[in-house]
């Protein structure tokens, strides 16, 4: 895997923990009470981390399934190459 | 290809979730201008500046790994490559070290071409000697010269 990809990969894992970090914030920092209703910043924070996990999931599943289809297609080349000088 | 266009549109959402983290605060007015930060205002802030930093450099991995991609398919191509068949610029290791076995070989083959070249002279040489010395082409150039005479 290109160093590039690698580095993007880390970047997208980050934003993944961000979300979950933005999405358990407001009570692990305690400016939400449970049970009372939702302030503003917790509603901003729970979409916020949500929409960014949800961007960072798809956007490490897309990227691994379309990596995976380009290391396929690549041994397909090599294994016909193979066979073509054998 | 498509996977670095994917990891790009993630990266920049991502910063633009980050940027717009920064400005929550201020922009749905729970945290009031002049005042002190609030905890939400901290957390979303020291959220978003990192997220956004992150998410910048994501981008740039991401599309400098696009282009990666496309100069290696032949689509672009590298801005510092020189065209084929001219020299390459002196200093660099690559072109030292094809120079340089370019000189050894040509040392080696330099004797070798040499010989052969002096061989094919002197065999040239050999040749024209009997073909001038052969009977036949006396006669032809005697009945040529003949002829040269009666035209004349």
């Amino acid at each position: 895997m290109a160093p590039q990809a690698r580095g993007g990969l880390i970047v997208s894992v980050v934003g993944f923990f961000a979300g979950i970090w933005l999405f358990l914030a407001p009570f692990l920092v305690e400016y939400q009470k449970v049970g009372q209703d939702w302030i503003d910043a917790t509603k901003n924070d729970l979409w916020t981390g949500g929409a960014l996990m949800a961007i960072s999931a798809l956007t490490l599943l897309f990227f691994a399934a379309f990596a995976l289809g380009d290391a396929a297609r690549a041994a397909e080349q090599k294994n016909t190459a193979d066979l073509e000088e054998s | 290809m498509v996977k670095y266009v994917i990891g790009a549109t993630g990266a920049l959402l991502g910063a633009l979730a980050g940027a717009w983290l920064m400005l929550a605060p201020f922009a749905l007015a729970y945290q009031s201008s002049g005042a002190d930060w609030a905890d939400p205002t901290f957390v979303d802030f020291w959220t978003g500046l990192p997220l956004l930093v992150v998410s910048v450099v994501g981008v740039i991995l991401y599309v400098s790994g696009l282009v990666e991609e496309l100069r290696r398919r032949g689509i672009m191509r590298r801005p510092y490559a020189e065209p084929a068949g001219q020299p390459q610029a002196q200093g660099e290791p690559s072109a030292a070290a094809d120079s340089g076995s370019e000189n050894n070989m040509e040392q080696v083959l330099l004797p070798l071409v040499t010989a052969m070249l002096k061989d094919m002279q002197e065999r040239d040489r050999g040749r024209d000697e009997t073909h001038r010395e052969t009977p036949n082409n006396v006669q032809k150039a005697r009945s040529a010269g003949e002829e040269g005479s009666v035209r004349s």
